[in-house]
This record gives C-alpha cells, sequence and structure tokens, in this order.
C-alpha cells in the first residue's frame, strides 16, 4: 500500500476544513459585533463558486476575476446587511425571539440560490483549477499528489486567521469593533461609529465567503444546492473552535476536516456520523468551544 | 331568405354544433417530478420532463384529437410532498393518469394510493424493480413504469463484466438505492461463481472519492462498479491515485454532465446501462431536436427518450379513450402498440403480466466514445 | 371590582374557540369539498402539534431547537416499526413512537442544557442531522430512502384519520393553553428573560429546560406518528433539516408564543408549500421573499398582523390614595414569615486575579434592615450575588439562619426563604405587573384543581390574585397591575420587582439598588415600604448608594472599600468613622447635600 496515501487524504480533508474554517470566521466576526450570523454564508460560497465560473467561462484572468468576484460578493453582503439584519435592530428580543435573523438570512438564502439555479440551471457545474488549464493539474510533493488549491486554502485560511488575531486585538479598530460588541450605545457614545462597523463586519463576512468560494471550486463539485451542508459544518466548526477567537475557529476547522477525512476513510458508511457526535459531545463537554471563553450569565 | 336557404343554414348550424360537441374533449395528465433539490435528483427529474414536453409538443403537431394539459408539480423529493401532491392530483384536479418522479421511495410511497384509487401512473424515471412487482398481480394493475430498470441493467453489467474481468470492485452509496444495487451485485456475480474483490461505501452528499479508490487500487481491481449517485467523483479521483481502472455503472453514467466535468478523455471506454442509441434512425434525430429545443439544458439523452416515451403511451392511450375515464385509459395503456420508441422501449411495450416499458431484452449496454455515448459491440 | 383589576384577573381557557374547532372537524367531511381538503386537513392537524411543541419551546422558554425534524422521525419511526415488525395495534405503536422521540429529546436535553443562544441552536442542528443520517443509512431497520412500506393506517377511511389527528391536535392545544396562561408559562418566560432572575425565584433551571425540551421533542414525534400512519409510508427524505426549518417558520409567522399562532403558522406554511409545488421554477424565490415579508412587516407574526396591536397599552388609572408614613394599610396577609439572620464569614470572592471581595464577615440580625455600601467597584454586588448564590465563594461561609447555605444553588436558597431584586430591574416584559408578582408565589393548589378552574373558567387563581393585589395595593401601586411593565413608569416598576419580591414570603430580602435611578418622591415611597417591612418582621438587607436613603432607614450598615470590609455599625458610627469618610463619603457637610 502506498504510503503516500493517509497523508494526502488528510491534506483533502485539511483543505476542506480550512474552508469551513473561512466561512465559520464571518460567523465569529458577526456574532462579536450584533450577535447574529448568515444562516446562509455556505450559500454565499456557493454564489461566490459560481461566480468564478461565469469569470472563466468570460476567459477573464485569474487575477482580475478574484477581485471581480469579491466585488460582487460585497455587494451581496450590503444586500444581505441591509434587508435581512439591519431591520431587526432594537427588535424586542421577548416576543419574536432573539432568533428572528436565522429566518431572515435563510430567506435571503432562498432567494439566492433561486437566483443562481435560474441562471446556471440546477446541475453540477465544473470549476476549473485556477491555475492551470489542465483539468487533472497536480503537485507533487513529498510524494503526494496533491491539487493546488488545496495548498493555497490551507494557507489563505491560516493567514486570514492570523491577520484577523492581529487585527481584533492589537489594533485600534478591532478594539471599536470589541466596544460595539460589549457595549453598542457606550461605543457609540464614545464618537464610535457603531451603524458602519455593523455593516462593515457583514462585508467582511461576505470576503471571506468569496475567498472559499473562489478556492473551493476546483476542490469540490459546484451545484446550487452545496450552501447548507457548508453552513452546518461550518456552524459546527465554531461551536467547536468556540466563537472567541480567529485562532480557535481556525484550530476547529482543521481539526473537524482531519477527523471527517480520517473518519470516512475508516468506516465509509457512517463516516460523516462520528466527527459530527464528537463535536455535540465536545459542546456538551465544553460548551463555550476548545478556545471559547464562558459568557458567565449573572448580574 | 328562400325556404332552401333556411334549410342549408340551419344544417350548417347543426353541423357547427354537432362538431362543436364532439371536438376537443379535454383530458389533464398529471405529472410529479423531483425538479428542486441537488443535481441528483434535479437531473432525472428535468430531463424526463424535457423527453414529456416534447412529446407533448409532436402529440398536438400531428393532431391528437384529445386536447391534453399537463398538471406539473415538484416533489421536492419528499415522500410527504409526493403523498400528498398524488392526492391532489387524483381528488382536486381529478386527472386521470399521472406520470412520475424520480425518487424510487416516492414512487412507493404513492403508487398504492393510485392503485387504490383506480388511476394509472406511468412512473419514471425511477429505477428500483420493486415498482411494477409490487402490485403486478393485482387484477387490474395500476402501476406502469417507462425507465430503466434496476435488475436488468444490473444483470447486463454482470453478463459483461463477469466474462472480461477477474478482479471487479464496487462502490455505492449508502443509501437504501445504493445498499440494494450492491446485495443485486453480490447476488449476480455469486451466481456466475464470483466475487467482488472490494466493496466501498460512501455517503451521498460526499465531496472525494479518494479513500475508497484507493483501496480499488491496492486490491488491484480493473474493473469499478460505479453504483454512487455522484457519477463523476470516481474518474476525478483517479489522477490522484495514477490509477486507470475501467469504470463501469448503472446509466447514470451516461449523463452529459459527467465528461463535462471530468472531460472527455477521463470517461472514454466507460459502460453503462443503456436503452437509447442516439447513432441510429429515430434516436438520432431525436437527440438533435433535443439539443436544439433545450440546447446545454439538455444533458441526458436516455432519461430524457424514455420520457418521451411514457407521454407517448400516455397521449396515445388518452387519444383513444377520448375520456378522463381513468379504468379506460388504464387498459388502453396495457394494451398500446404500435409505439415508435426513441428509447429501446418496443412497440408494444405492456402486457397483462408485464408494465415495464423496458424489459431485460431491450436494455443492452452502452460505452463512451468520443464524447457519445455508443452501444456495446 | 374596577375595570382595571378586572382586566387583571386571569385568563382561562377559550371555550368557544375549542367548540368552535370541533364543530368545523366534524362538518368538514359532510362539506361538498374534495377528498383533498381532508387530506390536508390532517397534515394541519398534525403540523401544528409539532409546531405547538416548537412554541411553547421557544415562545415561552426560549430555547431554540433546529432539529424538530430528528424528533419528528423518532416518532414516525418507532411508530411505523412497532406496528409493522411487532404487530402492536396502532394506538400502541404511537405511544411507542411518542416515548422514543421523548427519550431522544431528554438525551439532547442534556447536552442542551450546557448550552444557549447560538450554540443550543447549533447543538441541536447537529442532533437532527445526526437523526437524519442514521435514518438514511441504517437501512436494515429504517429502509433507508427507499422507507417502510406498508405501515398500518387508521380507519381505512380519510375522516376517521382525521377525527384521531383533530382530537390529538385539539387535547395538546388545550394543554398548551393551559401552560401559557398558568404559573408554568410565568415560570418558563422568566426562565426565557434570565436564567439568573428564574433562580433567584426559585425555579429550577435546569429540570424546567429539560422538561420543556423533552416534552417539545415528544409532541414532534407525536406528529411524526401520525403522519407515517398517515399514507402507510416512512421515508428517510422527509426528515431533513427542511423539515425543522419549516417547523421554525411555521411557529414564527404564526406568531411566537401566542396561542394560535401555531395553527395559523402551520396553515399558512402549508398552503404556502401547495401554491409552490406548482410554481418550481420560482418556489425557492417565493418561499424566501415572504419569508422575508412576513418577518420584517409582521414581527408579531399573522397573530399580532389579525389582532392589531395586541390590546390598546392599558394606562395606569389614577392611583388611589397611598399608603401614608402615617400608617397606611397594613399587609394583609397572614403576615410575613419572621425574619431570619444572615451571617456572612469570611467570604472571598476573586476572578481574574482581582479579589473582587476579600474576607468579609458580616452579621445581620433579624428584623433589621442591614446597608451595604461603598465606593464603586468595593465589591458591594459581588457580595450580594455570593448571598444570593449566583456566585461561588472562594472561602469563607454563608449561613441563613441557622442553615449553612455556601454550596447550596440559588434556586435553593430562594426557596429557603431568600428574596431579591436586581440592579438592572428584572421583570417579565411580556406579563402584566400582577403577573410578575404571581411568579414570586409557591403554588398552592394541585395540578388538577388549578387545571380545572382554568378550563371551566372558575375563578382561576382567585386566592393567588387577591394577595397579589393586596401586596400591590400595600406598596400602592394596585393600579398599575394589569400594565406590561414597559407601560408603567420606572419607579413603578422597581415596585413591582419589590412586590414580587415580597410574593415570595422571604425570610430575608436583598435588595440591590432599589432606588436607583428614581426621583425623591418615589424613593421615599420605597423607603416607606422597605421600614413598613421591617415593621412586619422581614429582614433586609439593601445595598445602596444614596445616603439619605442608606441613613434614613438602616438600622446597622456595613461598609465595603476594595472588596475589604472598613467599617460595621450604626448609622451615627459609620458616618463618623474616618475611615468611610476617607474611602466615600468625603466631609460630612457635603454628604447631607449629596442628595436630591
Amino acid at each position: 500500500m502506498e504510503s503516500t496515501i493517509v497523508p494526502q487524504l488528510m491534506i483533502t480533508g485539511l483543505a476542506l476544513g480550512a474552508v469551513y474554517a473561512l466561512v465559520a470566521t464571518g460567523f465569529y466576526i458577526t456574532h462579536l459585533t450584533v450577535d447574529k450570523v448568515n444562516f446562509g454564508q455556505g450559500d454565499f460560497v456557493m454564489v461566490a463558486a459560481f461566480l468564478m465560473l461565469s469569470t472563466r467561462s468570460a476567459a477573464i484572468p485569474v487575477m482580475l476575476a478574484i477581485p471581480l468576484v469579491m466585488a460582487g460578493m460585497l455587494l451581496l453582503g450590503l444586500i444581505l446587511e441591509r434587508v435581512a439584519i439591519r431591520p431587526l435592530d432594537g427588535r424586542r428580543s421577548s416576543n419574536v425571539g432573539a432568533f428572528a435573523w436565522i429566518l431572515t438570512t435563510a430567506g435571503v438564502a432562498f432567494i439566492v440560490q433561486n437566483i443562481v439555479e435560474l441562471v446556471y440551471g440546477k446541475s453540477s457545474q465544473y470549476s476549473p483549477p485556477l491555475f492551470s488549464s489542465d483539468r487533472n493539474a497536480l503537485v507533487h510533493v513529498f510524494g503526494m499528489r496533491l491539487v493546488v488549491e488545496e495548498l493555497l486554502v490551507i494557507a489563505t485560511a491560516m493567514l486570514v486567521a492570523a491577520l484577523f488575531y492581529l487585527f481584533m486585538f492589537r489594533s485600534r479598530w478591532g478594539k471599536n469593533i470589541r466596544a460595539v460588541a460589549y457595549n453598542p450605545d457606550a461605543a457609540a457614545l464614545l464618537g464610535i461609529d457603531t451603524r458602519m462597523i455593523k455593516v462593515a463586519v457583514f462585508l467582511v463576512a461576505s470576503l471571506l465567503a468569496a475567498l472559499a468560494g473562489v478556492l473551493i471550486g476546483p476542490l469540490v463539485t459546484v451545484q446550487p444546492h452545496m450552501g447548507l451542508i457548508l453552513t452546518i459544518k461550518a456552524l459546527v466548526v465554531a461551536a467547536v473552535g468556540g466563537l472567541s477567537s480567529p485562532i480557535g475557529i481556525l484550530a476547529g476547522g482543521l481539526l473537524f476536516g482531519i477527523a471527517e477525512a480520517g473518519s470516512n476513510y475508516v468506516d465509509s458508511t457512517f463516516g460523516d456520523l462520528y466527527p459530527l457526535v464528537a463535536a455535540m459531545l465536545l459542546v456538551a463537554l465544553k460548551p463555550s468551544g476548545l478556545f471559547g471563553e464562558r459568557a458567565a450569565d449573572v448580574r | 331568405m328562400t325556404t332552401m336557404n333556411k334549410v342549408l343554414a340551419s344544417m350548417a348550424l347543426a353541423c357547427v354544433a354537432a362538431t362543436a360537441g364532439t371536438a376537443q374533449a379535454q383530458v389533464k395528465v398529471g405529472v410529479i417530478q423531483g425538479l428542486s433539490g441537488p443535481p441528483a435528483i434535479v437531473d432525472f427529474g428535468e430531463s424526463y420532463l424535457q423527453g414529456i414536453k416534447l412529446a407533448l409538443h409532436d402529440y398536438q403537431a400531428k393532431g391528437g384529437k384529445t386536447k391534453i394539459e399537463l398538471v406539473v408539480y415538484d416533489d421536492e423529493a419528499n415522500p410527504q410532498r409526493a403523498v400528498s401532491l398524488a392526492n391532489r392530483l387524483i381528488q382536486s384536479d381529478k386527472v386521470p393518469v399521472v406520470i412520475g418522479t424520480v425518487s424510487s421511495g416516492n414512487v412507493l410511497a404513492m403508487s398504492p394510493i393510485f392503485q387504490k384509487a383506480g388511476v394509472p401512473l406511468m412512473a419514471g424515471p425511477a429505477v428500483v424493480t420493486q415498482i411494477t412487482a409490487q402490485f403486478i398481480n393485482e387484477s387490474p394493475s395500476y402501476i406502469f413504469r417507462c425507465s430503466m430498470v434496476n435488475q436488468f441493467e444490473i444483470g447486463a453489467l454482470i453478463d459483461w463484466s463477469a466474462a472480461r474481468y477477474k478482479k471487479i470492485g464496487l462502490i455505492h452509496s449508502t443509501t437504501g438505492a445504493g445498499i440494494f444495487a450492491a446485495n443485486e451485485v453480490q447476488e449476480g456475480l455469486k451466481g456466475k461463481g464470483m466475487q467482488l474483490a472490494v466493496v466501498e461505501a460512501a455517503a451521498p452528499g460526499v465531496n472525494d472519492l479518494s479513500a475508497q479508490m484507493s483501496k480499488m487500487r491496492d486490491a488491484g481491481v480493473e474493473l469499478v462498479l460505479n453504483f454512487h449517485e455522484s457519477y463523476e467523483l470516481p474518474f476525478r479521483a483517479l489522477a490522484r491515485l495514477n490509477y486507470k481502472p475501467v469504470i463501469a455503472g448503472p446509466w447514470g453514467l451516461s449523463s452529459t454532465k459527467v465528461p463535462e466535468i471530468v472531460g472527455k478523455d477521463a470517461v472514454e471506454g466507460t459502460v453503462m446501462g443503456q436503452a437509447l442509441d442516439v447513432t441510429a434512425g429515430r434516436a438520432r434525430e431525436f437527440d438533435e431536436r433535443m439539443r436544439k429545443e433545450y440546447g446545454s439544458a439538455y444533458r441526458w439523452p436516455v432519461v430524457a427518450s424514455l420520457g418521451y416515451d411514457a407521454a407517448q403511451i400516455v397521449f396515445k392511450a388518452v387519444d383513444r379513450v377520448g375520456k378522463p375515464d381513468p379504468a379506460a385509459i388504464r387498459d388502453a395503456i396495457e394494451n398500446v402498440d404500435g409505439i415508435e420508441a426513441m428509447s429501446a422501449t418496443p412497440a408494444k411495450p405492456f402486457a397483462k403480466g408485464d408494465h415495464e416499458c423496458v424489459d431485460k431484452k431491450d436494455v443492452f449496454l452502452g460505452v463512451w466514445k468520443g464524447g457519445v455515448v455508443t452501444r456495446l459491440p | 371590582m374596577s375595570v382595571d383589576v378586572k382586566r387583571a384577573q386571569g385568563r382561562a381557557a377559550p371555550l368557544a374557540g375549542y367548540a368552535a374547532f370541533v364543530a368545523a372537524v366534524v362538518a368538514l367531511p359532510f362539506l361538498p369539498v374534495s377528498p383533498f381538503v381532508l387530506h390536508l386537513a390532517q397534515s394541519l392537524c398534525y403540523t401544528a402539534i409539532a409546531v405547538i411543541g416548537l412554541n411553547v419551546l421557544l415562545g415561552l422558554s426560549g430555547q431554540m431547537s433546529l432539529g424538530q425534524a430528528g424528533f419528528f422521525a423518532l416518532g414516525a419511526y418507532g411508530s411505523a416499526l412497532a406496528a409493522l415488525r411487532l404487530g402492536w395495534p396502532v394506538p400502541v405503536s404511537m405511544a411507542v413512537g411518542t416515548a422514543v422521540a421523548a427519550v431522544g429529546g431528554a438525551i439532547v436535553g442534556v447536552f442542551a442544557l450546557r448550552t444557549r443562544g447560538l450554540y443550543l441552536a447549533m447543538a441541536t442542528m447537529a442532533a437532527g442531522f445526526v437523526v437524519e443520517i442514521l435514518s438514511q443509512r441504517w437501512v436494515g431497520i429504517t429502509g433507508g430512502a427507499m422507507g417502510l412500506t406498508g405501515v398500518p393506517q387508521i380507519g381505512g377511511d380519510a375522516a376517521t384519520f382525521l377525527a384521531l389527528a383533530a382530537g390529538l391536535y385539539l387535547v395538546v392545544q388545550i394543554g398548551a393553553d393551559y401552560v401559557n396562561d398558568s404559573f408554568a408559562g410565568r415560570r418558563l418566560r422568566a426562565l426565557r428573560e434570565s436564567e439568573a432572575f428564574a433562580a433567584s425565584v426559585g425555579i429550577s433551571v435546569r429540570r424546567w429546560r429539560a422538561v420543556t425540551f423533552t416534552g417539545c421533542a415528544a409532541l414532534a414525534g407525536l406528529a411524526g406518528t401520525l403522519f407515517a400512519h398517515q399514507s402507510g409510508y416512512v421515508g428517510s427524505d422527509a426528515f431533513t433539516i427542511r423539515l425543522s426549518i419549516s417547523l421554525l417558520i411555521a411557529a414564527v409567522i404564526g406568531g411566537l408564543g401566542t396561542r394560535s399562532g401555531p395553527l395559523l403558522g402551520s396553515l399558512l406554511l402549508l398552503g404556502l408549500v401547495e401554491f409552490i409545488s406548482g410554481v418550481e421554477k420560482f418556489g425557492p424565490m417565493i418561499y424566501g421573499g415572504i419569508l422575508l415579508t412576513v418577518l420584517l412587516l409582521f414581527p408579531q407574526g399573522a397573530t399580532g398582523a389579525l389582532v392589531g396591536w395586541r390590546r390598546a397599552p392599558s394606562r395606569p388609572s389614577a392611583p388611589t390614595e397611598r399608603a401614608t408614613a402615617a400608617g397606611g394599610r397594613g399587609l394583609s396577609l397572614e403576615g410575613l414569615p419572621a425574619g431570619t439572620s444572615l451571617t456572612v464569614e469570611s467570604a472571598s470572592k476573586r476572578y481574574a486575579g482581582v479579589k473582587a471581595v476579600d474576607g468579609v464577615s458580616i452579621r445581620v440580625a433579624p428584623g433589621t434592615i442591614h446597608g451595604l455600601i461603598g465606593p464603586n467597584g468595593a465589591g458591594k454586588s459581588t457580595l450580594i450575588n455570593l448571598i444570593a448564590g449566583l456566585y461561588r465563594c472562594d472561602a469563607g461561609r454563608i449561613v441563613i439562619g441557622t442553615r449553612d447555605v455556601t454550596t447550596l444553588a440559588t434556586a435553593d436558597r430562594a426557596r429557603l426563604g431568600l428574596a431579591r431584586t436586581f440592579q438592572n430591574l428584572q421583570l417579565i416584559e411580556a406579563l402584566p405587573a400582577i403577573d410578575n408578582v404571581l411568579l414570586g408565589m409557591t403554588r398552592r393548589r394541585s395540578l388538577g384543581s388549578d387545571f380545572k378552574d382554568w378550563l371551566l373558567r372558575r375563578d382561576f387563581e382567585a386566592a393567588a390574585r387577591t394577595e397579589a393585589l393586596d401586596i400591590l395595593r400595600f406598596l400602592g401601586i394596585e393600579h398599575a397591575a394589569p400594565c406590561l411593565p414597559r407601560e408603567l413608569s420606572y419607579g413603578h416598576r422597581k415596585l413591582v420587582e419589590l412586590a414580587r419580591a415580597i410574593a415570595q414570603r422571604p425570610t430575608l430580602m436583598l435588595l440591590d439598588e432599589p432606588i436607583a435611578g428614581l426621583n425623591t418622591v418615589e424613593a421615599r415611597e420605597i423607603a416607606h415600604a422597605v421600614k413598613q417591612l421591617r415593621g412586619l418582621g422581614a429582614t433586609i438587607v439593601v445595598v445602596e448608594h444614596n445616603m439619605e436613603f442608606v441613613m434614613s432607614i438602616c438600622d446597622a450598615i456595613s461598609v465595603l472599600d476594595h472588596g475589604q470590609l472598613i467599617a460595621n455599625g450604626t448609622p451615627d458610627a459609620v458616618q463618623r468613622d474616618e475611615r468611610v469618610v476617607g474611602a466615600y463619603l468625603g466631609a460630612p457637610a457635603e454628604s447631607a447635600e449629596v442628595v436630591a
């Protein structure tokens, strides 16, 4: 048996885990600031993947295509915040439920998914590699045959986590964001533009979805229904890593990715079940995640 | 007006009245298909519906006496919806015949309703063998099917592969349909005194089959039978594993989406169950017309052709009966003859004990050659 | 009785509504509608059952579950398998299915107890997913996506099945309405507001959460059993997360936390689904669009839209004469229990390197008002929370009366007779003042009698309500009884909270900044009330910044600074203590001006 198959599978697993981490980082930043996340974040990744497809078939060079896709996703993020998040501001949490955002963002996700289906059809699509015209382009590392995008997405996720960490915990902007998270009224009184920050975090989340979408295309089958499972797994990753730190989320994502790959290798029938159950157990034992801080519910 | 003119006028009026009375009886044909959800469902549903719609177009062009209107519902691959829609079509829309659906589970859920209500169901493109077998011994049986049948294509595959390959592997999906197919394959091979070298399973929504394919490679498997509904995934894994077995499987592998995603070269030589040969006669013409009509949305010739033939049969039967009478339509379907089928459906597809359009002798094997699925020699 | 007081009376069962429902169900099979309508009516009934469960779980207790499809599946499979493989009669198999779902709910509930908010949503979603995967893959048992066929149907006749489904729905609806209107609804709503708050009025948070969760799962399971026997087929494709989301949508667009929400929401959901079956090109868009529109324009859901804005906000009528300093109306209860003593021995608490409370020892004599003062950050709130049980002492003991409560949970201390008010005012916003007061009372009627009273409109909770009104009258805010907290002035809201604390019949009261944010008139009312409570024998500990207040009512005062006790004694002694002056008061002459 070729000894490189297991590490090769692990890298594939890490790559998917990195995708989940990118999506979950979007959850982290919006949850931190406005206590809401975009339940259609996975569908946003799907849109980005399809947009990337379009740019490729229009023969736009990759380096131009990526910013274009990001711009498109920024617009989508803007619309989402305006339509599904802002109107819920200041809603009394008692009656409608502090969870109305689940349904409003899900509503947007349904609409977005339908639009993609109308434009691109409901079937799976081929998404070409980013930097090669050969659909089977591989990179050989230590005897393993890897797809370039796999390495790229892992590197991107790590970079993003590091940048976020520095930004949130070492820069003034990050402190502003955390101030808004802690007490929006006080932050406003201090002259921080809370409205702008609340919009900005959703834009950042959309950018993360864009990154994930651009890179995920060559790795999986791109089809309009791929979003929900991404959202679910990213939420699980966020729960595992804890919503307190971008590094925690990265760790959670990579861990989950490896667990998935390993578990599928060992038992292909129920393979995707074990990481989920393990995650649930983890959350039961350490409710705020591996790296999260528990917010005490006391007055 | 002279008396003669009056008489002529009255006769003319009477003729008009008579033809108005008998002209254009309207019959609704119900269609339930999986039209939303993952591609594994939607590709089937939409393709079959494309065939049905083209058949309606042809029927109207040929001037069928009875006016036929399609009532199309989407069951979202959810058995609860399928059951509800079946009830709705029968009780609310009052259709005398229904065509559908994709998911075998949904068909199994719906068919007791049709049998009990005495409304004929033309099942398709669901493939599970049980569908017609469930009620075939009833007299009369209301369930027909115009689609590939699991049992037949597996039989053909086994006959072919057992003769040519020593090490055969199977990869299947962990759903009921996949497990069922896997069992049938194993039984079939046992009958030939052979055994599968490797059996691997994978979840339906999985993204990568490298792990499973690597186990095939390590066991030296020469032929991989792919019964996983992500038809393109085994191919994608091959490049990374430096492995080039022959791949064969059910009719799903004939979807044009597969070479689109993995490349024409990768599928060259892949074998699958088939009921349509587009290189010859009517089928070729049909293929071209579908391409013209639907463009790139036309992606599955064999499914579309079976949808066409299913609809043809139903429309012919409805036209013969001329009114929304489910029992009469059922009889007409069972006795229909002279069908000019696009698929391998024979001119007289059904009989009292046989409600399958495509029988064992009609199913053959196809192979990808130069970007087209042709009959395996 | 005045109009206001009548409005303050408890709600009762909408018997007319139930009767109308029964009439509609009985009449339906005879109406000239297609049998498909019967089929839809059946689906409506069991969907509504599942949504009722979710309504109680989310709308009342504030717990999110995105995994209801899993329990629905457990019920469906449980019943189908029991009937099919074990050959048990359908009513028995339905009970089995419901029980299986309840067990599943209890198991998930145990996990869920450790999480809340978004994490709870994610945990339940994962649980639902696990059930979906198992039902799809464990083909030997569930038949996977091909499913189980030939599941016995009920009565063989659509009308019979409808009668059964409708009957079960009615039973569940009546039960849910009772929960909504009774002590259970109050406690669940308190839970939703804040778990700390709920514990402080004696609610066992874990038990209530777990029971509600299990109950909700059981209801979803019951709905699942009906589904299984409706068409005789159970397949795994029906139990995806889309079902969980659909149930949630039905709950929200019907009107979360309302009585008629589940039925209305289910009706709207089913109607919408039937409508988009015919337009599959735009189906999801329409679905999403309607969802967004309803959520944004009708946050109260369909029920809110239909009923207008609930009711016109009640304005409190002209206040009747207040209790005056000269004597007022006495508390006409059987009297408050005699206050106990409180002893804090060397209590310490530190977090993240800061010693919030450092070796503090205090003794509060029974029947006295004991003040706790100190500059900001001195550790007063921490000490109160230690006494109340929200925090655990790192060292030291807390003794109430003769009972060492150091290791006792908040709810248990509350049940021993400890009542508290909160610095930031904790009331149930969704209920009127009188219900907030009722929250503090222990239930004295048995469950059966309470239910009968409610059902037959017989002076539901009459005795308790009279007592609550007495307490409000004692505090001079009887007129505020039917008003929601947000309709009252801040001062009156604080009085309502005090009323709730009194309703607990405490032997020890902790008042955390009772006059913060009040004007002098309101502050004097509170001062008067507190003194009257002492007159009735209560022991009260008061944390306050306002010196005039503290000096005027306290029998003894403890002063904290930087977590340590720096003075302890009579108001005069403390006022003159140099250390206190230095830490907090400034020159004695200034302190008199600090107030007002």
